[in-house]
């Protein structure tokens, strides 16, 4: 046995990465000296740029495969998101260098990042309730104190504290729900469970399920789990927020899109309709919260809950349409880069002008009109203006829901794209149309990074929606082992 | 040579050099602006010349771009899409030359200018409706930002409710579009051969459905009442350029989708639904005269005759649609419909024009305040009575010949509504005299006594538009030995 486990390391090898990251990052960072942190963040971004190119070359060289007695499953699905977890981490990790540069715990900082990735990469993969208990709750422990990273700001202990209760008792329901999972079918591993499971009795399935949903959709910020997003994503650093909204959204959703179908095959208790009411209701919620935002940060919180919603649909389709799950792919790395590419725009104004409310943003396009071109781009990204990326992950998971019989889901999500225009336009508006206001403007250092960041990513909104031929062949093979 | 590809991305790259300008090169703008638009029409003009009329689809050019979802750049032309193409890169020259905003034109002006000019070409061309799609709602950003821009005093709510409005409409079409994509075997998003295939023949509720789907985004585009509310806002608020190439360009976005689509692909459906629909162009004709004829904002005026003369070519396409007509009543239709959308494009340009330059001249374009304007300015009144002659449907002018023949086709299957219809030429025909009566003839007031006669900008804007005012009307085959709806309708 201890030889297949070894035999099978290589598969492990973007997770072994990640792992050695984290360590070596906290040890780099006792090493290094105060002002040069930096250092650590580097190294933190190559390790995960490396995981990322691991998963790669495990996809292309070795083949997609389950290891660890089934219950990893390093299938086209979860290199896939390994992949574009390590991308969206290196992001993640520029964008936050200017914020957290000189600060006491920086070095600290990148280590709990790369965990926090860690964890996700660990949740993609996951076939076993184990394990996926395990990374759910590293994934929330690293969260936590990343929103409160910084100490002294009295909003940042107050999200931080939030997250930590809410997302603690949401952890425990899932756990309790995984627990009765067990104990119905006396199995851990997700497809041990799909074989005894839909036979249970449905008041027990369906409640157990409920609380597993809840779980793994307060990481996706569902509606009804999904009070949290605003206060933190308000609180915590925005780099952190940028990444919360990217990470462990990808993580929830995946392992929803695993799990669900896996213990519940066939579509068995109807979930598929269960969790089309909660993308409609999400995406619902979302959007009309977000009409009367007028800070950028609340907007662009309440903006990705209406993103998961979105996202929600192909899960919604895995039972009906083997669209489904391609069409969950391609949003999702659609909605990556341009919900990064936002919150970079959205940092950059902050660090410039000190404030994230909307007039902040007056003015914009004449002193900075790369960062406006970035702000409309990805802006219009999440409309689903086309050719961007996001106007093809919306037309992927429409086709999915159609092809699914869900068509009244395509018609509600139409609805919402056109309120979510609305507020979006509430930010671009000002950025072209208004001059900008008499307050002065903090001097503040460029920073390579950011800019970088913003400009890699905001490239990726239209390269993903007009060059989307690449992405979506690599959609379509990123397939589930075992269901 | 790929002319139909060059036509659409000269402008397009055109956009692309005149954003990243440097800002010293103050007449660049102006300059690679008209330069894209000339080359642009340039191609379309070789690609008359290739054309062969009553042949049918022609001209494809094809380049694989998303196979996964049989997505391709294909273009093609018929007689229902050269004669509109050429109408938008003619109508853009005048329009560039104008300008928007400040002089001379701004790097932004230039590159949204030949943005909305390379989607709307995109948009008449597209044999494919991924293709389709991005154009229609490129040309939604891009008017927007022109209107929001350089608009007059209300212009960031007529942007607004401009973008959400047609947003609206062109969703449905996104899921209709979806739907054929799904219907057709093996899946595929070209148009030829949807149009050819028809996975929705039948009128089952499945069908139905998605016909709406698609009437709504082309009815709100059109627009069509009730779905109009949109236009009289955006026309008044936009720049004068913003609102010549809306009218002129952005309307027969909806009435060309109306008949590629809904007619092409969807007959038996359309079947269905044909004398709804007909009633409905009805009411948006006498509607929007009525309207107009209370107006005394002579821009608001001429942008509620929009949706009367729309409401004609509705009418025509309903009556092709419908059960019965006969194969020439219902060539005649077609060929009045597509004549009628040429028509409307060159000579609303006009009026808009018109109504352009009395604000910069006199600024107000009440009725009520102005009068006598033939008097210093005849030139100006001469081409403005012409146009405004021409869009009631003056024998000799452009719309008269398209008027008729949407009335002779339709006689044949709805002649009651045929009948009505013309009450509404009689309505536009009063305004359009009242209008000029009171602005331009009887005793000139005297705060316009001194008014300047037209310069050589708004000169070059007008004339040729007048020009081909005059053209149409009096050799309207010009266009319809293009358009020749018999050899592209279904049989």
């Amino acid at each position: 046995m201890e030889e297949r486990t070894i035999a099978e390391l290589p598969w492990l090898a973007p997770i072994g990465v990640l792992v050695l990251t984290a360590m070596l990052a906290v040890i780099l960072a006792l090493f290094v000296a105060r002002g040069r942190q930096g250092r650590v963040g580097a190294f933190v971004a190559g390790g995960h740029l490396l995981a990322a190119g691991l998963a790669v070359w495990v996809w292309l060289d070795l083949g997609p495969s389950e290891v660890m007695e089934g219950t990893v499953m390093m299938d086209g699905l979860g290199l896939a998101m390994v992949a574009v977890l390590g991308v969206a981490g290196a992001v993640g990790v520029a964008m936050a260098r200017p914020v957290v540069a000189g600060t006491d715990r920086e070095g600290e900082f990148y280590a709990l990042l790369t965990a926090a990735t860690l964890a996700s990469a660990v949740l993609v993969v996951a076939a076993d309730i184990a394990l996926i208990s395990m990374a759910l709750g590293m994934l929330s422990l690293t969260s936590f104190v990343l929103t409160g990273y910084l100490r002294r700001s009295a909003r940042g202990n107050e999200a931080s504290l939030k997250y930590y209760i809410y997302g603690s008792v949401s952890g425990a329901a899932m756990v309790y729900g995984f627990s009765w999972w067990f104990g119905l079918t006396g199995e851990t591993s997700l497809a041990g469970i799909g074989e005894r499971l839909p036979e249970a009795p449905t008041a027990a399935l369906v409640g157990s399920t409920a609380l597993v949903v809840l779980g793994l959709g307060y990481k996706a910020a569902l509606v009804p789990f999904h009070f949290w997003t605003p206060d933190v994503y308000d609180g915590a650093p925005l780099p952190v927020a940028a990444y919360l909204s990217v990470l462990p959204k990808i993580a929830g959703l995946v392992a929803l899109a695993r799990v669900l179908p896996a213990a519940l095959p066939d579509d068995a208790a109807g979930w598929s309709v269960a969790i089309a009411a909660i993308a409609a209701a999400t995406m619902t919620l979302g959007n009309l919260a977000a009409l009367r935002q007028r800070n950028v940060v609340r907007l662009l919180a309440y903006s990705s809950i209406a993103q998961s919603g979105y996202l929600l649909m192909g899960v919604a389709a895995l039972p009906g349409s083997d669209q489904g799950l391609p069409a969950l792919v391609y949003y999702v790395i659609a909605y990556a880069v341009t919900n990064l590419a936002a919150f970079a725009v959205v940092l950059a104004v902050q660090r410039e002008r000190g404030s994230v409310d909307v007039s902040a943003f007056a003015g914009l396009g004449a002193r900075h009109p790369w960062w406006t071109v970035a702000l409309v781009l990805s802006l219009l990204s999440l409309v689903g203006i086309p050719p961007l990326g996001g106007f093809v992950g919306k037309l992927e998971v429409f086709t999915a829901a159609i092809d699914a019989g869900q068509a009244w889901l395509a018609v509600v999500a139409v609805i919402n794209t056109v309120i979510s225009l609305f507020y979006y336009l509430r930010v671009i508006a000002p950025t072209v149309l208004q001059a900008e206001d008499e307050a002065p403007i903090s001097p503040v250092r460029r920073s390579l990074p950011l800019g970088g960041a913003l400009a890699a990513t905001a490239v990726a909104t239209i390269a993903v929606g007009v060059v989307a031929e690449p992405l979506l062949r690599l959609a379509e093979a990123a397939t589930m082992l075992g269901g | 040579m790929p002319w139909l590809t060059l036509a659409v991305a000269i402008p397009g790259f055109g956009a692309l050099a005149a954003a990243l300008l440097p800002a010293r090169h103050t007449r660049a703008p102006s300059w690679v602006a008209f330069g894209a638009a000339t080359l642009s029409l340039l191609s379309l003009l070789v690609t008359l010349v290739r054309f062969d009329a009553g042949e049918g689809m022609q001209l494809v050019e094809e380049a694989v771009w998303i196979p996964s979802i049989d997505v391709a750049w294909r273009l093609g032309v018929a007689g229902l899409s050269l004669p509109l193409a050429l109408m938008t890169a003619v109508l853009f020259l005048p329009a560039i030359g104008y300008g928007v905003g400040p002089r001379p034109l701004t790097r932004a002006a230039a590159a949204l200018l030949l943005l909305l000019e390379s989607a709307s070409l995109a948009f008449f061309l597209a044999q494919d409706f991924f293709l389709f799609y991005v154009a229609f709602d490129v040309t939604l950003v891009a008017m927007y930002f022109l209107i929001a821009l350089w608009g007059e005093a209300n212009r960031r709510y007529a942007a607004l409710k401009f973008f959400l409005y047609t947003l609206i409409g062109s969703l449905p079409v996104l899921l209709g579009i979806i739907v054929l994509f799904l219907e057709s075997d093996p899946a595929t998003f070209d148009m030829i051969r949807l149009a050819r295939e028809q996975p929705l023949a039948g009128a089952g509720a499945g069908a139905s459905l998605t016909f709406l789907a698609f009437f709504v985004g082309f009815a709100i585009k059109t627009p069509i009442v009730p779905f109009h509310t949109w236009l009289p806002a955006a026309h008044v608020e936009a720049p004068t350029a913003g609102s010549v190439l809306l009218a002129g360009v952005l309307l027969k976005l909806g009435t060309y989708g109306l008949v590629r689509v809904n007619l092409q692909m969807m007959p038996d459906a359309f079947a269905q639904y044909a004398l709804p629909i007909a009633l409905l162009g009805l009411v948006s004709v006498i509607f929007g005269a009525l309207v107009a004829l209370a107006q005394r904002d002579l821009k608001r005026l001429i942008a509620y005759t929009s949706i009367n003369h729309m409401g004609y070519v509705v009418i025509a396409v309903a009556a092709a649609a419908a059960p019965g007509i006969s194969a020439s009543a219902r060539e005649l239709a077609l060929d009045g419909a597509v004549l009628q959308m040429v028509a409307h494009g060159v000579v609303t340009s006009a009026l808009f024009f018109v109504a352009g330059f009395v604000l910069t001249r006199a600024h107000t374009r009440d009725l009520d305040e102005l009068s006598g304007l033939m008097g210093p300015m005849p030139v100006y009144g001469t081409l403005a009575a012409v146009a405004m002659f021409a869009s009631l449907g003056l024998p000799g002018l452009a719309q008269f010949p398209a008027e008729l023949q949407i009335f002779l086709g339709t006689f044949d299957v709805y002649p009651g509504i045929a009948a009505v219809a013309l009450l509404g030429l009689v309505v536009t025909a009063a305004l359009f005299l009242l209008a000029l009566q009171r602005a331009f003839l009887g005793e000139t007031g005297a705060p316009w006594r001194g008014l300047p006669d037209l310069g050589r900008r708004e000169l070059w804007a007008l004339v040729p538009l007048i020009v081909l005012t005059v053209a149409l009307g009096v050799y309207p085959r010009l266009a319809l030995d293009l358009i020749s709806a018999g050899s592209w309708l279904l049989p």
